[in-house]
Formats: C-alpha cells, structure tokens, sequence
C-alpha cells in the first residue's frame, strides 16, 4: 500500500505545481467583469450579425441615399437658411446621415462585396467530374446503389455485407457520407 | 491563437515560446475542498482534469465561442512569458491573428478583453496564413491554407490580399479525423479498445497521405499484390489470454495417474468378476449334481429337490444350467482370452405349438403359450436380418446402377449432380436469407412466425379449417401439423443440425464431381470460394494476413488501407464526406479563371502557389494539387507550386517579424483608439481583415 500513497502524493505534487488557480495575476485588471451571457456559438453570432445587417440595410434604403438628393436642396439647407435649419433639427440631422451613408456607399461600391464569415463559404460543386461514386463500406469505386439502404458498393461481396447489416448501421454508413435522413 | 494549438512568444523570437492546445480544465475536488485550474496540456496530467476540458473555440470552425477557457489561456501565457503587470497590466503591445473575415462580434470580444482586463498599449490582428505567406517572402500569389479546422484559399497581389475573392473550405485536419474515427467505428463495430478522437488524429498525421491519382490508385488498393505494403496494422494494447502450457514432465504424471487409477479400477473389476466366475462355477457344479441326481433320486424325491431350489420342473433347470455354462464360457473367454466360441444358433424346436389344445393339460397349455411367443420372437429377428439383408443387396445394386448410369451417361449423371448441389447450395442461401428475414421485426418472415404464434396461443384458433366447419380439432392428424412449431422457434439446435446435413450432402457430392468432373475443380468447391484469401471484405478488414477470432492480439489491431488516401482525399472531393461544398481544385480553377479578371495578376498569381497549415503537410499534397491544377488550367500556363517551410509554425513567425516592422506602427490600434472608437474598431492592413 505505501508506493501507492507515495505516487498518490506525488500525483498530488504534480496537480498543484500545474495548477494555476492560487497564483497571482497582477496583470489582470481587478474591476474588470466579463460582459454577461458572452459565450455564444457560430449559430448565434451569425443570426444577430445578420438581424444587424438587415436593420442597417432597411435604414439605408429609407435614407434616400438610393434616390440621390437634388443639389441644391442639401447645399441650401446646409449653407443658406440658417433659421430654417435651426427651427428644424430633426431635419438636419437626417441629412448629416444621408450623407454618411452616402459615402459608405460609395466605399463599398468600390471595394466590392465585403468579405463576410458567411459568404467566404466555397459554394456546392458543379463539376460533373466530382459527382462519382465511392463504396460507403470500403470507398472502392462504387458502380452500383442498394435500392432499400440506399448504400453505394462495390460489388457482390460487398451487397451481401450490405445486406447482412444490422438495423440502423445503414444509416450510420449515410451519415459518414452525410446522406441520412434528418427528422426535424 | 490557433483552434488546434495557440502558440505565444516574444516578436524577437525565432520560433514560439509556448504552444498549447486551447484547452482549459477548472473543477472543484470535493475531497481537498480545492479549486483547480489546468490549461494546454497540462489537463492531460489528470484524468479528472481531462474529462472536465473544454474548448475555447468551437468544435470544427476557427471561431472562439467560451471566454472563459479563452481567459484562462491568456492567463496562462502570461505569466508563462513571465508578465509581472508592475503597471497593473500586461503592458506589452499584442499582435494576433484570426481567421479570415473573423466574425465581428468575436473581434471585439478579444479586444474587450484585452484591453479592459489586461489592460494592454496596443493590440493587431492578421491572418495567420497571410503572415506565414510574407514570411516566406511572397508578394503575388494564390495562398492555400489548410489548418485545423478550415481550409482557405486567398488570392494575394502585391502583398494585398484580395479578400473578397478568398474562399473557404469547411475542412480541415480535425475534420478529417473526426471522419477517419467514424469510418474506423463502422469498419469494426466490435472493436474491442476505445477509440479516441486524439489517437484518430495521430493516425492521420501519421499514416494518411495524398493520392498522386486517387480513382487509380483506388481501385487497385485492395488488389493481392502488394497489400502488405499498403496495409498497415495498428495495434492496440492488449491482454494475452494466458493458456496454462503443462510441461512434458506434468502432462506424463497426470498421464500416469490417470493409468494408475485406470488400472486400479480394472483390477477391481477383474477381481469382482473372477468371484462372480467362481460363484457362477459353483452354482453349475451343484446344478449338474442335481441334474445327477433326477437319474439317481426317486421322482418325488428330485421334484422336492427342484422345488427347494426354486425350479418348476427339469426343464426349467436345464435351462438353467445352459445359461450359467454359456455366461461362464463368456466369462471365461474375455478373462482368460479364451477362443471366442461362437454361438452355435441352434434352431429353437417348438414341437408343442403343432399340438392341438385338447391334447394338452394345464402346464402343457402354458408351455405352449411360451413357446408360441417364442416363436414369434424368433420369427421376427429372421424377419429383420432378411430386411437387413435386403436394404444390403438393395444399397449394392442401386451403386452398381449408379456407376453404371456413369459408365453410359457420364453427361447426365454430372449433370444431376450439378443440379443437386445447386439445389442445396440454394437452400443454404434460403436459410440465410431467412435468418437474417428473422432478425428483421418488419419482415414478412417473422411476421408470419407472429401469426403462427398467436394462432397456436389462442384458445379459439381461427385457422382456415376451422372456418370452414368442421368443429373437431384435427390438429396432428397431418404430420406437417407439427412443423409449425419448427417454423416458430429461432436457432435451435435441430437447424444447426440440418445445417450440418446440408454441408455435408455437399461435400459429397462435390467429391464426386471432383472425381468425375473435368470442369470441376478445388476452386469451384463451396470451401474454396468463401477463402478468406479470395474475399474482399477480408483484405478490407484483415490485410492480407489469416484472421484468427481468438487471437486477443488480432482482435485488437486496426488495419488501415484504403481510409489512408480516402480521408485526405475529402480536401480535393468534399463530397465524399457528404460536405456540400467545391473541393480546392474546383475552387482555385474558379479564382483563376473567372474571378481574377486582371490577366496580368492572373500569370503572376499561377507563379506562386503557396501551401502553408497542418493539413497540407500529407505526403504527396503538392504534388497533386499542381497535377490537378495543370488538368484545369490552359495550356502553357505558368505554375509553380511551394510549400511553406514550416507549414505549422510559419504563421507565427510571419506575425513576430511583421510586429517588429513599420507595417505594424501603421496597424495597430491603441488603447486610446480602442477608448474612443470601441470594440469595433479595426485598422485595415495588407495581411489583415478588412473593417465592416
């Protein structure tokens, strides 16, 4: 019994010299507090960015900056009649944002589409080259299909096998090829 | 900060400090009341900490999703590096990278956290695979990246990545081991050791390589020749069955006890048997003396003699006396290993049964009655050796007709033969198809062995003869009545039985086409053509080596053949992992030829394709990415591929080099920035994202 307590301290030695809870860290800041609810998953991230995206684009379109604004009108409002857009703040301020987006506009025009996680995604395949067919059980080249498991062989060994399969190893064969039936 | 390991070091460095994987393990031992923290390998120093580890980034994409571990590994590089924070921060500028078009929100998480927390000067991010490019001194060029979790590819002119043409691939090495421990689980179900993901990702550093052709090499992969180079057998720990191995010296004294004892046993019998003999000897004596004595004695007398020994009449004692010297002779003759004398079959005389009854008193009737029963014994003894006799002649004559029949008509003969073994062959076929039909609960098999079940458990059995009016239970009165109880059990001993008969009515018959058949050879026998060595599935499974089910060592060996080109092989045909996706090929041919409009850029791009990341490291990789690419491309273009010189930790280096550079002062963002613009905020650079 003694070695074992002996590695069983050790091990314990070992835990703590790797542990780092009880050192201190002076270079983190001691007020800061993690925002609440910070972890979220691609899912998330990628529903509110696109909840975002949408909202600004709906801005946008009702800012005018589609139809563009006659001239004089921005410049008279801006330059000339200082009571007049003094009397109507709300009225300026809509026309500072025109312009801003305006602009942002114009940049994204010239940069073309910004590179988004999303759409950076290589798009299904259309080679018809790409499209043949591989053995779900043993990946040779697979000239036929089981009409009832829907599973891809080789040949007729390899259909017996199909066939012996057990219930639901099938389906686990489609998954790898990503062809099994999802229920939602 | 890499999804499969982060490294961290000063930018003055020539590789990187530490490199951990993004893990961290925190949990509370309830024994110690202790809370602990682990981080990067250190989790795998306990196996409770092992099993609490977490992921900073989520699983199979590039993209952090728990701070917390995130925190916990920033810590931990911290004070790794040795960060003392005598100003209450890390008070170093920070350079890291991201994946292309990282996501925002993750973005300015990091920066939150850097410069709240750790309260740091300055922070940059860039795109790993574009420092390790500049690294490698790239200027214009098509950058392939294939790193842990996601494969990109970017188009770089002038040392500025155009990132609207980058593309992404949603697989990289993690995925492929991940799809390399699923075919492995399907490939054997009953497998006994655990696989786990991290001995799967060995497996594919290590024994996984790009195919130069991969449909060629494919279809040739399982042939006989050279299997055992392309096979290879990994072997997981196991215990030998220990088989308790006798010596010689124990095995001949449990021999000899055994004989010892053996001998015992038959000296006892022997000895039984000789009192038996000489008591048997004795009552002959005395039984001959008394026959004497019917001469000498007066009738009454000898009659009194008889019945004290319990005899009814001479007759009976005669026979009495036959018996005793015949069982002595016996006796005798096995003891003593005597002459067998044989028994002379003495015709039986009944002469009593021709007698009519009247003649005959009360014993003679019963006498008669005995011996009328003997006779009939007797009579059907001879009956059944004459059938014996007969079935003998019958089996003769039906083997000279038989060999006659194959002396005229050697043609039809095999030809029945032929039929007859295809016969059983297919009923071996039939009683397979009907198993398996069995272990299927929807099959119309086992539904009609439910039918007969509950038929037979009901009391009011509504088969068709019932119905049809007969009220009486006929059940038996036809012999294949019964078999509906064969038809309802499953796997019992009598089919395993009838199994047998059917192998072995087989063989015979394939005997006799081996003899007589010319076209019928040891290859066409039903042995012969389920060899292991002729069968696929074997050398799918097995290699090209016999397969032993009690073998511990063999039942704990995975064999690896085609999954070594299949599983790398995703990358070029995503489909084959059922990813919807274009492979790279697919992908760069799209880059070149139609999104890169500029025919300049175009030629200058082709000069340089440059392969950096983890998952690009297989053997063959370049190889085959620039065989391919000459397949798309027009002819006589230019096209050179390389591959980074350290595809894994280039990126690293890139980034420490350009932190120490002008390009860096033009990129980073301050705190003051960060303070007055938010978390947002994001300076443009070549090797960087671009702002949103």
């Amino acid at each position: 019994m003694a070695p074992a307590t002996n590695s069983d301290d050790s091990h314990l030695q070992l835990l703590d010299k790797l542990d780092i809870t009880p050192i201190p860290r002076p270079f983190r800041n001691p007020t800061w507090k993690p925002p609440q609810r910070r972890n979220k998953n691609i899912k998330q991230i990628l529903s509110d960015a696109s909840r975002k995206e949408a909202s600004l684009l709906a801005t946008q379109n009702n800012s005018g900056s589609s139809t563009p604004l006659p001239h004089g009108s921005s410049n008279a409002s801006s330059a000339g009649n200082i009571a007049l857009a003094q009397s109507n703040i709300a009225q300026a301020a809509q026309n500072l944002r025109t312009l801003v987006l305006e602009r942002n506009g114009h940049n994204a025009f010239v940069s073309g589409p910004i590179a988004t996680y999303t759409n950076i995604e290589s798009p299904p395949s259309l080679h018809p080259a790409h499209q043949k067919h591989y053995c779900d059980i043993t990946g040779l080249p697979a000239p036929y299909t089981d009409p009832k498991t829907r599973l891809r062989y080789h040949n007729t060994e390899i259909f017996a096998v199909v066939r012996g399969l057990g219930q639901g190893v099938a389906e686990q064969y489609l998954e790898a090829r990503g062809a099994h039936v999802v229920l939602k | 900060m890499g999804s499969s390991s982060t490294r961290a070091g000063w930018s003055f460095d020539q590789s990187p400090r530490l490199s951990l994987p993004p893990i961290m393990s925190r949990y509370r031992d309830r024994k110690l009341s202790k809370t602990y923290t682990f981080v990067g390998s250190d989790v795998f120093a306990d196996q409770n900490a092992r099993q609490q580890s977490r992921n900073a980034f989520e699983a199979g994409s590039g993209i952090v999703s728990n701070w917390d571990v995130m925190e916990a590994v920033l810590d931990y590089i911290f004070l790794k590096l040795g960060i003392d924070g005598q100003d209450g921060g890390v008070g170093r500028p920070i350079v890291m990278t991201e994946p292309v078009a990282n996501l925002g929100y993750s973005r300015k998480m990091m920066t939150e956290i850097i410069f709240e927390c750790y309260t740091a000067p300055s922070l940059a991010f860039g795109i790993d695979s574009l420092f390790s490019y500049s690294y490698n001194s790239g200027k214009t060029g098509l950058v392939v990246s294939s790193s842990h979790s996601s494969t990109h590819l970017i188009p770089v002119v002038n040392s500025k990545a155009m990132l609207s043409h980058a593309t992404r691939l949603n697989w990289g090495r993690s995925q492929s081991a991940e799809y390399l421990l699923k075919l492995l689980q399907l490939k054997y179900p009953n497998f006994p050791g655990k696989l786990t993901s991290f001995q799967a990702d060995s497996l594919v550093r290590e024994h996984c390589y790009v195919s130069s052709d991969y449909v060629q090499e494919l279809s040739g992969y399982l042939a006989w020749t050279g299997l055992e180079e392309r096979d290879h057998v990994v072997q997981f720990p196991y215990t030998e069955q220990i088989v308790i191995q006798k010596s010689e010296e124990e095995l001949a004294k449990i021999a000899e006890k055994r004989k010892e004892s053996g001998r015992r046993l038959q000296e006892q019998a022997a000895k039984m048997r000789l009192e038996k003999l000489i008591k048997k000897e004795q009552e002959l004596e005395y039984y001959k003396e008394l026959q004497q004595k019917a001469v000498t004695e007066s009738k009454k007398e000898f009659k009194r003699l008889l019945e004290s020994n319990d005899f009814k009449d001479e007759a009976q004692l005669e026979k009495a006396v036959r018996e005793l010297d015949k069982s002595i002779r016996k006796a005798r003759t096995k003891d003593v290993g005597g002459p067998e004398i044989d028994e002379e079959e003495e015709q039986p005389t009944f002469p009593l049964l021709d007698v009519p009854d009247e003649q005959l008193d009360e014993a003679g009737l019963k006498q008669k009655r005995h011996q009328r029963l003997m006779k009939s014994n007797h009579d059907a003894r001879a009956r059944a050796k004459a059938e014996k006799e007969k079935e003998k002649a019958r089996l003769a004559e039906e083997e000279r007709l038989d060999q006659e029949r194959r002396e005229n008509d050697l043609e039809g003969w095999l030809q029945e033969r032929r039929v007859a073994r295809e016969v059983l062959l297919q009923k071996i076929k039939d009683r397979q198809r009907l198993k398996a039909d069995l272990s299927n609960r929807k099959s119309l098999a086992s539904q009609m062995r439910m039918k007969s079940i509950a038929n037979l458990a009901s009391d009011t059995p509504n088969s068709k003869k019932r119905r049809r009016g007969g009220d009486e239970d006929t059940f038996g009165a036809n012999d294949d009545d019964w078999g509906v109880y064969r038809s309802i059990t499953v796997g019992n001993q009598s089919e395993d039985e009838e199994e047998e008969d059917i192998n072995t009515s087989v063989k015979n018959l394939e005997a006799q086409l081996l003899q007589y058949d010319p076209n019928f050879t040891e290859q066409h026998t039903l042995d012969a053509q389920s060899d292991w060595t002729k069968s696929l599935m074997h050398a799918f499974l097995r290699g090209p080596w016999p397969f032993d089910p009690e073998s511990q060592r063999e039942i704990n060996q995975i064999h690896l053949n085609v999954e070594r080109i299949r599983v790398p092989e995703v990358v070029f045909q995503p489909s084959i992992a059922g990813l919807d996706q274009a492979g790279i090929i697919e992908v760069a041919s799209d880059i070149f030829l139609q999104r890169i409009s500029n025919a300049d850029h175009r030629s200058e791009i082709l000069k340089d394709v440059f392969l950096t990341g983890g998952n690009t490291m297989f053997q063959g990789f370049e190889e085959r990415l620039r065989d391919e690419l000459r397949a798309v491309l027009p002819a006589e273009s230019p096209l050179v591929v390389r591959r980074a010189k350290d595809p894994i930790l280039d990126a690293w280096k890139g980034a420490a080099k350009w932190s120490c550079g002008q390009e860096w002062k033009a990129a980073v963002v301050t705190r003051e920035e960060y303070l007055e613009k938010g978390g947002d905020y994001l300076k443009e650079h070549n090797l960087g994202n671009a702002y949103q």
